[in-house]
């Protein structure tokens, strides 16, 4: 369904919130982004993945007027980030990597310091934005006092306050503990279904972008290897690889015949769909084979991402 | 306008919010007590003109000490502390954010003088007594009243000062830590300070024109120039040019610059 509406938007061809145009960053001799060119449409959680070093940073700081761009030019909104800086900058949000807020200030004072940056964002939209957070309690604490999770909310308060139409996040989940990182996906997903806000997140972390993503962008040493969608399914009648770990895999692959894949120390994998898993369950327990567990292989994005980067360094 | 008085009213909370900023008053304030209190123990006669004149010959160098520290961190600080990248998404232009700096930058060195000039004043007329001052200025006779003649020596000092701390901004603006830019114009400070010294033995025209040798501008109520045999003109002329020097690398730098770390 939300690929779908993603495709739709494709289709009807309606304004990207991010258009990159032959992107290209060289400091000195060295060129840290190669011609990047890709789009991204409204309302779409668009994932920007690639290993420590490739780029992702330097990007997203040309994204948002911290760094200079070489050559090429970045349209947020329709608006070029370097001819017109004010109104394209003005539609967006950002957590650049770890959200570094004045500590000597309250998380309120905090937020006051950048709603005043903007027109119209009065208490009510900052006292609105902090209840959203769920920083109610302790906004009028000083930061120094705040643990890391409690500053990323008040990192997320503060990209949110002007209601942009794209959120940028560089890395957000460095330092988050699982519930935290939940959380944020919960919300970035919540902010692109509902309020129709585009979310450009980037990450090292594979699996953390499966989740939380429609697309992703795969770049490594500053090229752009990939774009693809990402699949979000996993029911249905449609065949799948699964793994049943067994005590004998032997007696095992014997028990289900031609069902059988390969079989792997400890385990045979099947291609089998639902209610087949289930028959071929209690096949193996009929036969005396003790099954410890079952589970589907899917092609994790890791594995994907390896498949494309072919794991080492791109001509 | 009003939007981006918005912006100084920013950096006069992160100035005002931070406790270093009142303990640096607050220590600054003790000077004309601490003097006067002398004052009324070894003097026979003090003077509350003579010894608030005393209290910013004595004190200028710790004022401006303070001011540079605040100067030297109001850039920085913000690259160390890593809140840069924050402030410059927003929209507005980094002209305009670092204007906004340098506006809150004066208004502390103008609160901060003044603070002081009327502390000092009450502080003498309070402990050494109320006086009309018409014993203590120059016998020339072009001053008619100690308070434009003490408020001449604020406003020579409030120049130095000036162009001290537009000398740490620009510092400020090129180093991306905070301790460093503070260090650098500390040292600076009392380096030039120190090299004027030396250098105003060496009789040659270029020692002239270095920065810290026009320093010294309040003697000129009492008819001196920081250099002998220069005109104050002179003297004000080239920290003319310094000062405009500062300002434009200021901003060429701050605005240029990649935001990396």
């Amino acid at each position: 369904m939300e690929e779908d509406s993603v495709l739709e938007r494709h289709r009807s061809g309606a304004e990207p919130v991010v258009r990159l145009v032959n992107v290209t960053k060289r400091i000195g001799n060295r060129t840290i982004i190669d011609n990047l060119t890709f789009d991204v449409p409204p309302g779409e959680v668009f994932g920007f993945l690639g290993p420590n070093g490739s780029g992702k940073t330097t990007t997203i700081r040309m994204m948002v007027g911290l760094m200079r761009i070489t050559s090429g030019e970045i349209y947020i909104a329709g608006r070029s980030i370097r001819t017109e800086f004010e109104a394209a900058v003005r539609q967006v949000g950002a957590i650049v990597e770890n959200p570094e807020m004045y500590k000597f200030l309250t998380g309120y004072q905090n937020l006051v310091h950048y709603a005043r940056m903007i027109p119209g964002i009065g208490k009510r939209r900052i006292d609105e934005v902090v209840e959203l957070v769920g920083l109610s309690a302790r906004i009028h604490d000083k930061v120094r006092t705040y643990s890391l999770g409690m500053r990323q909310r008040l990192g997320v308060a503060q990209a949110i306050l002007h209601r942009p139409a794209l959120l940028v996040l560089d890395e957000p989940t460095n330092g988050l503990d699982p519930a935290g990182i939940r959380e944020l996906r919960d919300y970035l997903r919540h902010l692109a279904q509902h309020e129709g806000t585009t979310v450009f997140v980037s990450s090292h972390l594979l699996s953390e972008m499966e989740l939380m993503c429609d697309r992703v962008a795969i770049i490594q040493q500053g090229r752009l290897i990939d774009v693809r969608p990402i699949r979000r399914d996993a029911e249905g009648t449609e065949k799948q690889e699964i793994l049943f770990e067994v005590d004998r895999p032997d007696a095992a692959s014997a028990a289900l015949g031609g069902a059988v894949l390969r079989t792997e120390s400890g385990g045979v994998v099947v291609s089998a769909g639902r209610e087949e898993a289930a028959d071929f369950n209690a096949r193996l327990v009929a036969a005396g084979v003790r099954v410890y567990g079952i589970r589907t292989v899917t092609k994790s994005l890791e594995e994907q991402f390896l498949e494309v980067t072919g794991g080492g360094p791109v001509g | 306008m009003a939007d981006f008085l918005n912006l100084v009213r920013n950096e006069n909370m992160k100035i005002y919010r931070r406790v270093r900023t009142w303990i640096m008053l607050a220590i600054t304030l003790m000077i004309p007590l601490f003097i006067a209190i002398g004052g009324l123990s070894l003097d026979d006669s003090p003077n509350m003109w003579f010894y608030s004149r005393v209290d910013i010959d004595v004190t200028s160098w710790l004022i401006t000490t303070f001011a540079v520290v605040i100067a030297a961190d109001i850039v920085a600080g913000e690259f160390s502390g890593g809140t840069i990248k924050l402030l410059l998404i927003r929209p507005w232009t980094r002209s305009k954010i670092l204007l906004s700096k340098y506006i809150a930058l004066l208004q502390f060195v103008l609160f901060f003088l003044a603070s002081f000039f009327l502390f000092s004043l009450l502080v003498n007329a309070l402990l050494l007594g109320a006086d009309d001052g018409t014993s203590i200025l120059p016998a020339d006779g072009k001053w008619r009243n100690p308070f434009a003649w003490l408020a001449a020596v604020y406003g020579f000092n409030l120049i130095e000062i000036v162009v001290t701390v537009t000398m740490a901004f620009m510092i400020s603006s090129v180093f991306r830590s905070g301790s460093l830019a503070i260090g650098l114009s500390i040292f600076m400070l009392l380096g030039g300070y120190m090299l004027s010294g030396i250098l105003s033995l060496v009789d040659k025209p270029w020692v002239d024109y270095i920065l810290f040798m026009n320093f010294g501008l309040a003697g000129y109520v009492n008819g001196m120039t920081p250099i002998e045999g220069r005109p104050i003109g002179f003297s004000l002329a080239v920290l003319a040019g310094y000062y405009v020097c500062f300002i434009a690398l200021s901003w060429f730098v701050f605005n240029r610059r990649d935001v990396a770390s």
